[in-house]
């Protein structure tokens, strides 16, 4: 269906105004439900300081879908469970 | 080595970033010393502690590509064989990379197609037809996109949506045809709220949400069956 079509369904001739409602639908529709996802992939770091576990979200993110990590022992993505809480005394292991 | 990663890796969402820990008695370091000491308590954790290439894999939903050129009911084209090989730089025509099909299962794709290669030993991705002069036996892409490969494997070609970056009024929106229904509620529903008619763009909501909600579940078909009442009037 082209963005026409669609305009003259709704009754409007604004053009960049429906696009722009369009996108917003489209935001809310992928905040919602899993329509189409998006994978990013991080080199995993050996940790020498406290702030070394840390990767930002993907920027253009929504929704969270799943984390994962790669098993080198077959080379395989697993999915990793997720803490509710963030660890009070942890070990920093600098040398590891 | 990173093993048993599903057990022993754990993350902690905090703001914008995502913080990795997996636990210090794990398997990739002794828990209890030879002599008998306990280094670590049973569920201490801490801070990765080993470099692992793309390791980190996170999926999300995001705006990527939210408008195509083409409606998504219509990028229907596949083939599919074990008679597809790859050509880096190839003899057809210079400066391309060609994807031949000794089947000749490549009639319907066309210049400007965007196509999604599976089952390759080393071609796997995305690609962008730049020519399909070869009518069902080759496709082109841009040079250096291939890697030279013979036929043999089980691959598999897609045709997938292709962005249109800057849309118009001809442009499609990169949904099916019910969630492209539900984007003309909200449309409407917009189109309520700036003359102020709430209720109205509240009723337009709602089929939005319903026709989300229908599309969703379209993907879930449940059946339920139930056993007859020996009197049921049938």
């Amino acid at each position: 269906m082209t963005i026409l079509e669609m305009m003259e369904r709704a009754g409007t001739t604004e053009t960049s105004l429906s696009i722009a409602w369009i996108k917003d639908a489209i935001h809310l529709i992928q905040s919602n439900s899993k329509e189409r996802l998006k994978v990013s992939k991080y080199d995993v770091i050996n940790a020498v300081d406290s702030d070394d576990n840390r990767y930002l979200l993907p920027a253009d993110m929504i929704a969270l879908d799943s984390v994962s990590i790669k098993d080198t022992s077959d080379s395989k993505y697993k999915k990793i469970r997720r803490l509710t809480s963030q660890p009070g005394y942890m070990v920093e292991d600098t040398s590891p | 080595m990173s093993s048993y990663v599903d057990r022993e890796w754990f993350y902690y969402l905090k703001g914008r970033n995502i913080h990795l820990y997996k636990l210090l008695g794990g398997s990739s370091s002794e828990r209890i010393t030879q002599s008998g000491v306990i280094k670590t308590l049973d569920r201490e954790l801490m801070y990765p502690n080993e470099d692992i290439a793309n390791g980190l894999r996170i999926e999300y939903t995001a705006l990527n590509e939210p408008f195509v050129s083409e409606a998504l009911e219509t990028t229907t084209v596949v083939a599919s064989g074990i008679t597809i090989s790859f050509n880096d730089d190839g003899d057809s025509a210079s400066g391309y990379n060609d994807l031949y099909d000794t089947g000749d299962g490549l009639a319907d794709f066309t210049t400007g197609d965007k196509i999604r290669v599976q089952g390759s030993a080393s071609n796997d991705g995305d690609y962008t037809l730049t020519a399909d002069a070869g009518g069902a036996r080759y496709i082109q892409v841009g040079t250096g996109n291939f890697t030279d490969e013979a036929a043999g494997e089980r691959v598999t070609i897609t045709q997938i949506p292709a962005e249109d970056s800057s849309p118009d009024e001809t442009s499609h929106p990169n949904l099916n045809r019910m969630l492209s229904l539900a984007c003309v509620d909200y449309l409407k529903a917009q189109i309520a709220d700036k003359r102020g008619d709430l209720q109205l763009k509240e009723y337009y909501m709602r089929e939005f949400w319903k026709k989300v909600g229908d599309n969703e579940s379209n993907k879930r078909k449940i059946s339920m069956t139930y056993p007859a009442n020996p009197y049921a009037v049938r």
